[in-house]
């Protein structure tokens, strides 16, 4: 649970990462989430195959701070593909930036299992149409791993 | 209303001092610029040099107000600020909503109701403050002053944590609103988070087509069913059990789906 | 129903934790289309055309219509596979006018939407705990105040990535969460299913 404050510069993301995968509604939605709006790149909608990432400018980065979980995650801006594998069952999505998120520093040092598989810290978003194409939106929160294209 | 302006210069300065050097001091305040209404209003750029010239701004009506001589025109600064602090909040709640105030750092939260009473009661002193002169601060008047910084201090989000969130802790402490005697029967969700953790379910989501659909409970296990494409995916789940490792799943054809339900019966 | 329900049973005690194979099965209705695999080649940031979003207008036998945020309807037919959701497993006479829903399964060529899955009013939000009173969880969401109420029997927390508990008094307030829910529609107000507590 402690956390590992890191000072490097983000690395690039070459290598697949393992964290968790979580969801978010975005788009002029019903519910709580009409606050979300079109989200940091004015084009995120709920039903479209899209993800908040962590780092998608400096002022996503001062937000999110994955580093103050030791984690290193490449800049990557609005419209930037990322897959997403499901740690459970191998389910994968192919998704576009549309937002900044999550705020990996809020849950630092959580981790989710399936099996014997387990990942940790909060890396990825997707909306409802990417989440459910790996993982059932009840859910909620699932390991995964996260490549680039 | 002559003798209710004389705390008034000193409420508003104070006031001011702190929201300055906050702006001028902070580099917490600094590096959350970005996430400000001013970011949206002079462009991310120049919202740290906007910020600064805020801080001075306040930093010279404050100055003014507490040196003498006491002048009109003092008041007239300090509601010029107070009208633009308002401005700036209804500007932030329409145009960028999201967006935090920045006016004294330190939190995250967008402009709310309390901002706006904040500047509000800032506003009502500075017009108060058009009044003051070279009067002496009487007690009572002393008392009214006083009032007035714990309720700017009260409206002020910034400062929630280190006194409104320790109360809200005790009280819950004190209260224990969410504790509840045992359910008498295992939440559906226990046995589903056990279930997602558990190898069986690994080994089957591929396979999964549907949430769940059907749940019953027999011998102490719980009898969860999906559908899986043209068949029935079946997991049991042992009730009250803690270790994923002892669910187990079927995958069965032929069998007749259920209309989707919850019974348990 | 419970020749049914003893036939799975015996097949799961039967079969211990293994996996039963299958043969894929020839149809020609909306229920043979979950045979498929899901369709591919949907450009990521694009619309999935095997994903529907909006509320609820009306409810007309196993037929869901549904106006989306973008203002297009979907007409979601609730077939022999689907299940549906609403702050857990429900039959679809808890499908109401003004739901929110989301829903994944097969477009058909008619445009109608084979739902695999339906989810009623499910939110997924992260914010603060502001303040907790008797049953409820006030969160402070990206600056909306919602107010989270712990159904008794229903709600869950997980603790630190500890196994999810009816006990939801490990919650503090200050602390940062994630409560999956149900909303209660044109409200600020959720029944909690799940609350995730990191630390």
């Amino acid at each position: 649970m402690a956390r590992t404050p890191s000072t490097d510069p983000p690395a690039d993301l070459l290598a697949p990462v393992q964290g968790e995968v979580s969801w978010f509604c975005c788009g002029t939605a019903w519910g709580p989430c009409s606050s979300t709006g079109r989200g940091a790149c004015g084009t995120c909608n709920s039903g479209s195959l899209q993800h908040a990432w962590p780092n998608t400018s400096d002022a996503c980065w001062a937000i999110t701070r994955p580093d103050a979980c030791g984690v290193s995650l490449s800049r990557r801006t609005c419209g930037y593909q990322h897959r997403t594998t499901s740690l459970c069952g191998g389910g994968t999505v192919v998704t576009a930036i549309a937002d900044c998120g999550p705020q990996t520093d809020l849950f630092c040092g959580e981790r989710s299992c399936c099996g014997s598989t387990c990942a940790g810290n909060r890396l990825i978003d997707l909306t409802p149409a990417a989440y459910s194409r790996i993982a059932s939106l009840s859910t909620g929160l699932r390991p995964c791993e996260i490549s680039t294209v | 209303m002559h003798e209710i302006a004389a705390p008034q210069p000193y409420v508003i300065a104070l006031f001011l001092v702190w929201a300055a050097l906050t702006k001028l001091l902070s580099r917490q305040a600094r590096e959350q610029a970005g996430r400000t209404a001013l970011a949206r209003l002079t462009g991310p750029a120049r919202a740290v040099p906007a910020l600064m010239l805020v801080g001075l701004a306040e930093l010279a009506v404050a100055a003014a107000l507490l040196l003498p001589p006491a002048r009109p025109v003092e008041g007239a600064a300090a509601v010029a600020l107070s009208t633009g602090f308002l401005a700036y909040l209804g500007y932030a709640h329409r145009v960028a909503p999201t967006s935090t105030c920045g006016c004294l750092g330190g939190h995250g939260r967008p402009v709310d109701r309390r901002a706006f009473a904040r500047a509000g009661l800032l506003l009502a002193a500075s017009v108060a403050a058009l009044w003051a002169g070279p009067r002496p601060l009487t007690p009572p008047l002393a008392a009214l002053g006083a009032a007035e910084v714990v309720a700017l201090l009260a409206l002020s989000a910034e400062l929630d944590r280190h006194w409104l969130v320790p109360l809200r802790r005790l009280l819950v402490r004190l209260r224990r609103p969410l504790a509840a005697p045992p359910p008498r029967d295992v939440p559906l969700e226990t046995s589903l988070r056990l279930l997602y953790r558990s190898p069986a379910y690994c080994s089957a989501a591929a396979h999964l087509t549907s949430d769940v659909r059907e749940v019953w409970d027999e011998d102490d296990v719980r009898f969860v069913v999906y559908a899986a494409r043209d068949r029935t995916a079946v997991f049991g789940v042992p009730l009250g059990g803690t270790d994923p490792a002892d669910v187990r799943v079927a995958l069965v054809e032929g069998a007749p789906l259920a209309p989707p339900s919850a019974s348990r019966t | 129903m419970a020749s049914r329900r003893d036939l799975l049973k015996s097949a799961l005690l039967g079969a211990g934790a293994g996996v039963v194979a299958a043969t894929a099965l020839g149809s020609l209705g909306p229920e043979a289309a979950f045979a498929a695999e899901p369709r591919l080649g949907v450009d990521p940031g694009a619309a999935d055309p095997d994903f529907a979003e909006g509320r609820i207008r009306s409810v007309k036998d196993d037929t869901l219509l549904v106006l989306g945020s973008n203002l297009v309807f979907h007409t979601i037919r609730v077939v022999g596979g689907t299940s549906l959701w609403k702050l857990g497993p429900v039959g679809l006479d808890q499908a109401r006018p003004g739901d929110g829903l989301y829903a994944r399964g097969v477009r058909m060529p008619d445009g109608m939407l084979a739902a695999e899955s339906v989810w009623l009013n499910i939110v997924n939000v992260k914010g603060h705990v502001k303040n907790i009173t008797r049953e409820k969880v006030h969160l402070d969401h990206k600056g909306q105040d919602i107010v989270c109420h712990v159904v008794a029997g229903t709600s869950v927390a997980i603790h630190a990535g500890g196994p999810a508990s009816g006990d939801l008094s490990v919650l503090r307030v200050g602390q940062h969460v994630q409560v999956l829910g149900a909303w209660r529609p044109d409200t600020n107000e959720v029944d909690i299913a799940t609350v995730f507590s990191p630390h």
